[in-house]
């Protein structure tokens, strides 16, 4: 009887703190929600109670008729798009390298990766500035996906060749013996078996450039050019806030990304629970 | 001199010589590898072509250029392009050193092939060879000459920016240069100027206290999720599993806004329903009252970052072989017994080196701060330093940086980061498998 009589209280407690974080966790979204549908502008005239205005799609109509929110949602998919394809590409290819051969300074150079991987790359934001400047690239998408490749490859580099390390070398050894150039193994063998932590790692790149502010402030200047994160700052500065105009670019960013990361959420954690064994 | 090699050994030093006299020499004279040597003097010409160019470049590099206020701005030295040329310069040098040693131990190792199988290697072998050999060194060209040029230089290029007065208003080019001060900026920062040493000490101090925090709570916080989801028999566990996910899926710009706009001191939504509902009467200073707008910061980190540890620790439960529990039920364990001597230690082990991490992560987290608070509440010292209440060391930095543009104590204050950093780096570095295993 007082077994039962635990177990209940147990279980009471449980779901009172599972409710409890679930609401504080959902508070500030619903209120990004409910502002996104307010006819409402300003963050201080919105009804306390969520979808207390009413809803309308004023925000929305205001969002692409008089912002350039579609082109900062474009520009962004290009740089995250290209970011993507060239950080798996080089930091694979250079993951492989570094764990199946062996050649001059390769321990100096996995040291200065693993050094590098702690500066955050902002840190030498004037010297990237007029680097850019030199070579054209400011005020371009190239400048900054450059910028962007450049600063994945050291921890990318680390985490792929980890990876790699864990997986035995006799199946490349053996499609060496049988003549298969190197090029080949990396593309027909090394990455079909490095999926996971490949798709992990197109995860975390694709994602991250949605989030950025830093370099897309200093590098791209024109408003044609601009980046969603720069763009949905700039709505709630100092000097004027459009929170609900705000807030229905950020339902629109942020939607396809909570629908990804809840479907694969079995994924993401046997990736991230695999990355951190095998780190 | 003749071109024979002697199949003892003894004409290595010949080899040597040769090819340190001139790049591709050895590889002509001796092996016939007329395409790949022709390639080497290439560059080695190229190079020696270009040592007026290099030799004025890094004196440039040493002078920083000379105040010209006669001619037109346009015209004159600009200093920190100097500066930057000078460091890409010692930049493509450093290359050139690296392929001269490569060309020199090629020869060598040629040489040692010839003295173990007595026949010179036929061009079309050699090539095949070199292109077998080649494969890691080009594979990792792109790979080296971006992080040389992208995040190298400009690392050089701020550790140099602090031994100089790169600052507004008196030393910006290119109406004026900069000059070389030595240790002045680190004297400064560190006892010389009473403002700037204060908030120093204040800022590096929270910066320390929100990591430690920060990660803490989040690993914490994680850890609690994880063992409450993976423990409980819910039903609907991925009901909650799917909400706890939603912070690490929301940018965290937004997130980050959104609470700032939420917990804004007189229109915020939160200080308008507390006082709705009569729990308080005055508005809360959430954000403008330096210590609270601290803990506001941890709390709602932790909303953000708790999910990622949640997911982790999650994976690294599942992936704890199923052997072990049934050992232990064998034995007679209870369920909170292997949950207390299995569970807990082996994810704790495991993830030890990613808490590690995530505390260099969260020294570094400018998004968390710059978004939610900008450094803000001002203190004393704010105007003059631009270092907020809740400024860590890198929202500091790019405080310097745009809006003071005083580059000097930026970039002293990245040295700084480095110094603490480092040894955080190699830590995690010899705790790798690879490193441990000798594979190295």
């Amino acid at each position: 009887m007082n077994n039962k009589a635990g177990k209940a209280a147990i279980s009471a407690v449980v779901w009172i703190f599972l409710i409890g974080t679930s609401l504080f966790v959902l508070y500030p979204l619903v209120y990004v929600v409910s502002a996104a549908f307010s006819p409402q502008q300003n963050i201080a005239a919105l009804s306390i109670v969520p979808f207390g205005d009413g809803i309308s799609f004023e925000n929305y109509k205001y969002l692409f008729e008089n912002t350039d929110f579609p082109l900062w949602f474009r520009n962004t998919l290009i740089v995250a798009t290209a970011t993507t394809i060239s950080t798996v590409f080089v930091c694979s290819l250079s993951a492989y390298i570094f764990s199946r051969f062996r050649f001059i300074m390769k321990k100096t150079l996995m040291m200065s990766l693993l050094i590098l991987q702690i500066f955050p790359s902002f840190v030498g934001m004037v010297a990237i500035y007029v680097i850019l400047l030199r070579i054209n690239g400011l005020d371009t998408l190239w400048g900054l996906i450059l910028v962007y490749l450049a600063g994945n490859i050291p921890y990318n580099t680390w985490m792929v060749k980890s990876y790699l390390d864990t997986v035995p070398k006799s199946l490349d050894e053996a499609a060496r013996i049988d003549g298969a150039s190197h090029f080949l193994i990396f593309r027909k063998i090394v990455l079909p078996i490095a999926k996971p932590i490949i798709i992990f790692l197109t995860i975390t790149s694709f994602t991250a450039p949605w989030m950025d502010f830093i370099f897309p402030k200093m590098v791209l200047r024109s408003s044609k050019v601009q980046t969603v994160a720069l763009g949905l700052f700039s709505f709630v500065t100092d000097k004027k806030n459009l929170f609900a105009t705000f807030s229905a670019g950020s339902v629109l960013v942020a939607v396809p990304f909570i629908i990804f990361f809840v479907i694969t959420q079995k994924m993401l954690i046997t990736s991230l629970g695999g990355a951190a064994v095998k780190e | 001199m003749s071109t024979e090699l002697n199949r003892d050994g003894s004409s290595k030093n010949k080899v040597l010589v040769t090819s340190i006299l001139f790049m591709g020499l050895g590889h002509i004279l001796y092996f016939k590898q007329y395409i790949k040597g022709v390639l080497y003097a290439l560059v080695e010409i190229i190079s020696i072509c270009l040592i007026p160019f290099f030799v004025q470049k890094i004196s440039e590099l040493i002078t920083l250029g000379e105040p010209q206020p006669d001619i037109a701005v346009k015209l004159r030295n600009n200093s920190i392009f100097m500066l930057i040329d000078g460091v890409m310069i010692i930049a493509i040098i450093a290359i050139i050193i690296g392929i001269y040693v490569i060309s020199v131990r090629g020869a060598l190792n040629e040489y040692k092939e010839y003295c173990i199988n007595g026949v010179l290697k036929t061009n079309k072998a050699s090539m095949a060879g070199a292109a077998g050999k080649a494969f890691p060194v080009v594979g990792i060209a792109p790979a080296v000459i971006l992080l040389l040029f992208f995040v190298v230089v400009p690392l050089v290029f701020s550790a140099c920016v602090a031994f100089t007065n790169y600052s507004a208003p008196e030393h910006i080019p290119p109406n004026n240069t900069v000059d070389w001060v030595g240790f002045d900026n680190f004297v400064a920062m560190f006892g010389g100027e009473a403002s700037w040493t204060s908030a120093f000490g204040r800022v590096a101090i929270w910066t320390l206290v929100w990591g430690v925090l920060a990660t803490f709570t989040c690993y914490a916080g994680g850890l609690i999720m994880a063992v409450v989801l993976n423990e409980s028999k819910i039903k609907i566990k991925p009901l909650f599993r799917s909400i706890f996910i939603l912070p690490y899926a929301v940018p965290a710009v937004v997130s980050m806004l959104v609470w700032k706009n939420l917990l804004n001191g007189s229109f915020g939504i939160v200080n308008r329903t507390l006082m709705e509902i009569g729990m308080i009467h005055g508005p809360i200073p959430w954000l403008s009252d330096v210590w609270l707008c601290r803990v506001v910061c941890v709390l709602v980190n932790l909303w953000a970052g708790f999910s990622y540890f949640m997911l982790l620790i999650m994976g690294n439960m599942t992936a704890i072989s199923g052997d072990i529990y049934e050992a232990a039920k064998i034995d007679g364990a209870s369920k909170f017994y292997m949950f207390r001597k299995i569970t807990i230690p082996l994810v704790l082990y495991q993830t030890m080196p990613l808490i590690i991490m995530s505390f260099t992560h969260n020294i570094n987290n400018f998004g968390a701060i710059y978004f939610l608070t900008g450094g803000l509440p001002s203190v004393a010292d704010s105007t003059a330093t631009s270092a907020g209440g809740t400024d860590i060391l890198v929202t500091w930095i790019y405080n310097l940086t745009v809006t003071l543009m005083k580059y000097n104590y930026a970039s002293v204050l990245a040295v700084v980061i480095f110094i603490v950093m480092a040894p955080f780096a190699i830590f995690s570095f010899r705790n790798t498998k690879s490193y441990k295993e000798g594979e190295l």
